[in-house]
């Protein structure tokens, strides 16, 4: 950890994970493929922990914060894909598309 | 039954209304028996009563200022206490027996009277509905229930007046007598509450003792006098509010002798007579009931003298009354008004009924239709011949002692003996001509005299017994008379306990009132018996003065004027205010606001998902913008 910490300072962490969650938000603006939407939503959220765990390893490396932090966030995204594609399916089951565009029954 | 079990009267009627109301189509004869069984228990239960009261009286003497029993009705500890409870005491004793007899004579009247109308039942409801709030009314120990009945009878004299509710002019009588006797009980509602507040008791007694006490300021005592008088001058409908009982004639007959001429009408005067010692307390107050009485009763009999029809002439003759007993009370002298009520109730109630015993018989009201009845009607003609002279104040009859009792009582005033002395002949004479007119002469329309008969004897038993009385009722201003009775102390003791005032006489008083009356009559016989041209030869010359009186001094027309251009222009106003302002902007225009911006906003829910995602991501962005620009 030490010899890491060296060699890459922490900005190019966080330049990774920006890049990364910007990914992820242009894939949740353009797709219209409801799967691929949640697949961009992950790379958001690995964003996230990725700046989480950079962060630890920086300031506080004795402290365990940020890695719990990045554990629950890994948890929730698991928990989250579970249920999205559960309604995924169940919208695909009765439109027979996972297109969001066809998806606007709820509008004025 | 003693005194203080008094309270159980006004229940027994309003019992026979309960059942007359919810039951009375299903009961045979639609339940107007049991209307008239406890009208007839008040009357019974009353005597024993009355033999209470003068053992109290013979073994306390003047003392004795009455029996209270009351129960506590809810209270706010150290705000408020309301109690309902009855106060027995010689006035109320007086209007006891006034209600309970009369009552009872015109409920047995009915029988006959209103046989056959087509809302038999409801009418014996109301009628003894009004009873029992009657009864409450003089019965009340405090201010609460004495309002409360107060609103009571004036609604049922609205609903009697409206009897006939297919007339158009009934229903319009009804509304004019209920607004116009509304406008004073605002007074007293606000009179009342005005002395709550400061007493902090609504105790009739309570109130007067604290009153004299000088616990109510000198400016509060004088408006809540002056707003007092206004809802009794409401009730007996003095001026400027007595335009409402000439109308009231609209109701059934018998309604009009027992509601406005015997009781409802001179709940004013036993207001007033109750809380006369506060008016004595204020600068003015009893001048202007002196005045107020002096002006109607003055107006009335001019009016009566023209008035065609024969319940209008006997409804302005009232109004006469009435004018009297406020004048009694207004130089000080309850005892005069009193018995002036007292013996007033008995001849006009002889005179509504003898009135309506001609209608009965004739279906005609008008005099110029009637005429010569007596050779068809006896005893209607016989009888209402006594309740006429008795009004006029012919000696010996119930109205001439009374009359002078107030006389003498006026002795130290001089313009209003004065002026009382000039309304004697003209009462004289209208009552003259009415009873002449419809009784006496050729008949004006055969075919009406042809069909015209007695009533029923449940009509005539009380004519003969209410003539009986005004023949003799007078005789109770004697000592010795009042002491047979069981009244120690004779008629002073009778009428008024806290001004112990015994029967005066006057000679010259005496003689001059016999001669005006005398003067009146005869005047009245000449115009209308001996030379009947005449009449019609003075309205000629005279047209002016005879258009003044028939159209009521204009003061109806005054009122319409007033309503027409002030109160319903103002009405007009404030519907325009309320529709456009309050309605429109102030309710319904932010209602209107909201929903043309929620028409507005509802277009950005497109429905399509990456339109919302792209606004989260720009508002965080803008967030993120404003976050790190403030930190900057």
């Amino acid at each position: 950890m030490e010899a890491v910490a060296q060699q890459i300072p922490l900005e190019h962490f966080l330049v990774l994970s920006a890049i990364l969650f910007s990914i992820g938000v242009y894939g949740v603006l353009t797709r219209r493929n409801a799967v691929l939407i949640i697949m961009s939503v992950e790379l958001m959220l690995n964003a996230a922990s990725i700046n989480m765990v950079a962060f630890a390893a920086y300031t506080s490396p004795a402290a365990f914060t940020g890695i719990i932090f990045a554990i629950f966030i890994i948890t929730i995204a698991a928990a989250e894909v579970g249920l999205a594609l559960a309604i995924i399916l169940r919208i695909f089951r009765n439109r027979g598309t996972a297109n969001v565009d066809e998806v606007n029954a709820l509008k004025w | 039954m003693g005194m203080s079990d008094a309270w159980v009267l006004p229940l027994l009627p309003a019992a026979a209304f309960v059942v007359l109301a919810l039951f009375g189509p299903y009961l045979p004869r639609k339940g107007d028996w049991i209307a008239v069984l406890a009208i007839g228990a008040v009357f019974v239960l009353t005597l024993p009563i009355i033999a209470d009261f003068t053992d109290a009286l013979a073994l306390q003497g003047e003392d004795f200022a009455g029996v209270a029993n009351s129960i506590q009705w809810m209270e706010v500890p150290g705000h408020l206490e309301l109690n309902f409870g009855v106060h027995v005491d010689a006035i109320t004793i007086v209007m006891l027996v006034v209600v309970s007899f009369v009552a009872l004579m015109v409920q047995v009247y009915s029988l006959g009277y209103m046989k056959g109308d087509a809302r038999y039942g409801w009418y014996y409801a109301v009628i003894s509905l009004f009873v029992a709030s009657m009864l409450a009314l003089v019965l009340a120990d405090n201010f609460l229930l004495l309002y409360f009945s107060w609103e009571l009878v004036g609604l049922c004299s609205y609903l009697l007046i409206g009897h006939y509710s297919h007339l158009r002019s009934a229903a319009e009588a009804s509304k004019k007598a209920f607004i116009t006797t509304r406008l004073g009980d605002i007074g007293l509602l606000i009179a009342i509450i005005l002395l709550w507040r400061e007493t902090g008791t609504l105790n009739i007694q309570g109130i007067i003792e604290a009153a004299q006490a000088g616990e109510v300021g000198r400016e509060i005592l004088t408006a809540s006098v002056v707003l007092l008088f206004l809802g009794a001058m409401g009730k007996s409908a003095q001026f400027p509010f007595h335009v409402w009982l000439p109308d009231a004639m609209e109701g059934p007959t018998p309604v009009s002798a027992l509601i406005h001429a015997a009781t409802m009408v001179v709940a004013g005067v036993y207001l007033v007579a109750r809380t006369l010692p506060l008016f004595e307390l204020v600068a003015g107050g009893t001048e202007l009931v002196l005045a107020v009485g002096l002006l109607t009763a003055f107006m009335s009999a001019g009016m009566g003298l023209v008035m065609t029809d024969i319940k209008r002439v006997i409804a302005y003759s009232t109004l006469n009354s009435l004018g009297l007993m406020f004048v009694a009370l207004g130089v000080g002298s309850p005892a005069a008004a009193m018995l002036y009520l007292f013996t007033h109730a008995f001849f006009k109630a002889l005179l509504f009924l003898g009135a309506g015993s001609v209608i009965h018989a004739t279906e005609r009201q008008e005099v110029g239709q009637l005429g010569g009845l007596w050779s068809k009607m006896p005893l209607t003609t016989i009888t209402f011949g006594i309740g006429a002279l008795s009004m006029a104040g012919l000696p010996f009859l119930a109205g001439f002692w009374a009359k002078d009792e107030i006389l003498v009582a006026l002795l130290e005033n001089k313009a209003a003996f004065a002026l009382v002395l000039v309304t004697l002949p003209l009462t004289a004479m209208y009552m003259t001509r009415v009873f002449v007119l419809t009784f006496l002469g050729e008949p004006k329309e055969p075919e009406a005299h042809e069909h015209a008969h007695e009533g029923p004897p449940t009509m005539a038993v009380p004519l003969v017994l209410l003539a009986v009385l005004t023949l003799v009722t007078g005789f109770v201003v004697f000592d010795q008379v009042g002491e047979a009775m069981g009244f120690p102390g004779g008629i002073g003791e009778l009428i008024f306990l806290e001004h112990p005032h015994a029967f005066e006489f006057e000679v010259w008083v005496t003689l001059a009132s016999i001669g005006l009356v005398a003067l009146g009559i005869a005047g009245a016989w000449f115009a209308w018996v001996v030379r009947p041209e005449l009449p019609a030869q003075a309205m000629a010359r005279l047209r002016p003065a005879h258009a003044l009186l028939a159209n009521k001094f204009y003061l109806d027309d005054f009122y319409q004027a007033i309503i027409d251009r002030v109160v319903l222009t103002t009405a007009r106003m404030l519907a325009w205010f309320d529709r456009n302002i309050v309605n429109d902007t102030g309710v319904n225009g932010p209602a209107y606001t909201t929903g043309f911006v929620s028409y507005l906003m509802k277009f950005q829910q497109t429905g399509k998902l990456p339109n919302y995602a792209l606004a989260i991501v720009i508002g965080v962005v803008a967030l993120a913008l404003v976050a790190f620009s403030l930190k900057a």
